[in-house]
């Protein structure tokens, strides 16, 4: 269970690291979920293509980028309502993926296609013994290994970096940065490119660890993945944080099934159902804590 | 707002469904192999006889409900996300109330069952309402977060326990003969839905405009703070709107049933609550632009569904149809809306979050 959670973190992480980067500059990033549906279809086809791992990973990435270009342009350059924009692209991803699969493949379903390799778990054979330790550090497939230094470079480019303090104040006060002869709209559009690029791996990342593509296989996760940015407080360690909650109760919500015997299809919901939730607790909480952001 | 600057926005509207019509265009003679006769089928098919013209008059009807639910959330500076599931459970709880009420006669059952369905659709609503005036959790998240918690459970009860066990199909039993609303332009599914909706939209436009309520609701829209300094209630403005959006969510998903499919069937909201969205947003939130609105989505839909017919293979052009007009209508192309427009409308939303 906790093998499998930390799995399913990893992308969970990347997009909501992603996000992160959009959320800081003031632009909320609700196109997520479609970014990552787009990223899993074309890694799936670009590994088809290649044969190889990375290079799907890099079509997942490439195609995040592309509909985080969409956004920016119509969002930001043609200014339009940044929700409706991010609603489109989710939509744009939902209806073109069914129609570029039947066009290409002849199947709107699942897409199972030659020449897919599998993805390799690294560190096998270091195990200590201990089920705990060996779970969470070993036998991962690769995504799970980019997690760590996602965040500390995340972390370090946000914090560090004049890129960063730039890309925070276009966030909080926007003039601030046109006074000192900055144009706010490169730092929107970074962010939004760095989004585009973590969700469009993140999708990626699902896709290549089962090898084939699922309709829906984000199946909510971009949304759980905006939650994770707020419940970490719009830090990386917090996103990691919320990203690893967020993963055991899917772990465990896997294994409830099982046990309870819950229909399948009723977990669909779970996702939406707990990000409502940390939703009204981190709202309430914002209003008795000290603010933070 | 985007009234000020009446010239700009139509131009945009214009852009919008002009922008659509050309990628419906390209991707039908990209997919047939007759695209003359794709093409054809798609400007020309919805008047082509009673049966798609009376199918078009239908999408009409429920586009325009939802479309009217979206605007009047909109004009009070709320935002429904959600209308998609509420309009499939609501279809659901009317469905299942019309089968318990089979033995009373047809004038009392459907009403009970369309309030039990627009009840429906105003808790699930409601509820986000609710959350942002005790917490400020922002609704338009919420609302399409516990709408879309809502659709595999409505999923999972048509398949299972309230499956219909006689037909094969993913559907719940059949409301009872005398419960479905007469048909208006037989073999379409054309029904008094269409004046109900009518008559929905008058009184909407009646009470916004001609109203106080309407004016303090309309004042919470345009600024909630200067609406709050005028005494107003504002909290009462952001609760309200969203149970009423929610309401007529419930309201289309009953009458879809009793009207259109006598039963629910899976997944049978197919975008009534996306494109609701999409017609608020070209009827500039007004509620008798919600007219112009719907016949133009209605048409786009009904041709788009036609020309399927002349393709090689199916999809959802739909779905791309609505997310090209998501992508051009609220594009401003003049430069000057780009100060007072609604960029800054939609950041001072965000911003709001941020001083607090």
């Amino acid at each position: 269970m906790i093998y499998y959670a930390i799995e399913v973190m990893a992308p969970l992480l990347l997009a909501g690291l992603g996000g992160l980067f959009a959320e800081l500059a003031g632009v909320l990033n609700i196109a997520l979920e479609g970014m990552m549906l787009a990223g899993a279809f074309a890694a799936i086809v670009t590994a088809s293509l290649t044969g190889s791992i990375l290079a799907g990973m890099l079509g997942g990435l490439l195609a995040g980028l592309l509909l985080a270009y969409l956004f920016y342009f119509v969002g930001i350059r043609m200014r339009a309502n940044i929700f409706i924009v991010g609603l489109a692209i989710n939509l744009l991803a939902a209806g073109s993926i069914p129609f570029l699969s039947s066009a290409m493949y002849g199947t709107k379903g699942v897409l199972r296609l030659p020449n897919v390799p599998r993805m390799p778990g690294l560190f096998v054979g270091m195990e200590t013994g201990f089920p705990l330790i060996d779970q969470i550090f070993f036998g991962h497939s690769f995504g799970v290994y980019l997690t760590v230094p996602a965040v500390l470079l995340a972390g370090l480019v946000l914090q560090r970096t004049p890129f960063g303090l730039r890309l925070r104040s276009t966030g909080k006060n926007p003039e601030t940065l046109r006074s000192v002869g900055l144009n706010p709209d490169h730092y929107r559009r970074a962010a939004l490119l760095i989004s585009g690029m973590g969700a469009g791996l993140a999708g990626s990342l699902l896709a290549l660890r089962l090898g084939v593509y699922l309709p829906n296989v984000s199946a909510g996760r971009g949304w759980i993945a905006l939650v994770t940015i707020y419940l970490g407080y719009k830090r990386p360690v917090g996103v990691l944080i919320a990203a690893l909650c967020f993963a055991l109760a899917e772990g465990v919500s896997v294994a409830a099934q099982g046990v309870l015997q819950i229909p399948g299809t009723i977990l669909l919901s779970l996702p939406y159902v707990l990000t409502v939730l940390a939703m009204i607790v981190y709202s309430a909480m914002r209003r008795v804590g000290p603010s933070d952001a | 707002m985007s009234r000020s600057q009446p010239d700009s926005s139509i131009m945009v509207t214009v852009a919008a469904i002009a922008g659509a019509l050309a990628v419906t265009v390209l991707l039908l003679i990209a997919v047939s192999s007759t695209p003359q006769a794709a093409v054809r089928a798609f400007f020309i098919g919805p008047f082509s006889n009673r049966f798609y013209l009376g199918n078009m008059l239908n999408v009409f009807s429920m586009l325009a409900i939802t479309g009217l639910g979206m605007a009047v959330a909109f004009r009070a500076g709320v935002f429904n996300l959600g209308g998609e599931g509420q309009v499939y459970a609501s279809a659901l709880t009317a469905t299942m109330t019309g089968l318990a009420l089979a033995s009373l006669p047809a004038v009392l059952g459907v009403p009970i069952a369309l309030v039990v369905g627009m009840m429906t659709g105003a808790v699930i609503a409601g509820l986000s309402g609710l959350f942002r005036y005790l917490w400020d959790t922002d609704e338009l998240i919420t609302s399409f977060l516990i709408a879309s918690a809502c659709i595999p459970i409505v999923d999972y009860l048509i398949v299972g326990p309230l499956n219909d066990q006689a037909s094969n199909l993913l559907t719940t039993e059949r409301v009872p003969l005398a419960f479905r609303l007469p048909r208006l332009l037989a073999p379409s599914h054309l029904n008094p839905t269409l004046f109900i909706a009518l008559l929905l939209l008058g009184a909407a436009y009646i009470a916004l405009f001609r109203t106080v309520r309407g004016y303090e609701w309309r004042l919470s829209g345009l600024n909630r703070q200067f609406a709050r300094y005028g005494g107003i209630h504002t909290g009462a403005y952001i609760v309200l709107p969203m149970l009423l959006s929610g309401a007529l969510h419930g309201l289309a998903g009953g009458l879809f049933v009793f009207g259109t499919h006598y039963a629910t069937l899976v997944g049978f909201s197919a975008g009534l609550g996306w494109n609701g969205i999409a017609v608020a947003l070209i009827a500039k939130r007004h509620p008798l632009g919600v007219i112009p609105a719907a016949a133009a989505f209605a048409y786009l839909e009904s041709g788009a569904r036609i020309a399927m017919l002349h393709t090689d293979f199916t999809f959802e052009l739909g779905t791309i149809i609505r997310a090209v007009i998501f992508l051009f209508v609220t594009a401003s192309v003049v430069p000057q809306l780009q100060v007072g427009g609604r960029f800054n409308w939609i950041a001072a939303r965000f911003s709001r979050k941020e001083q607090t």
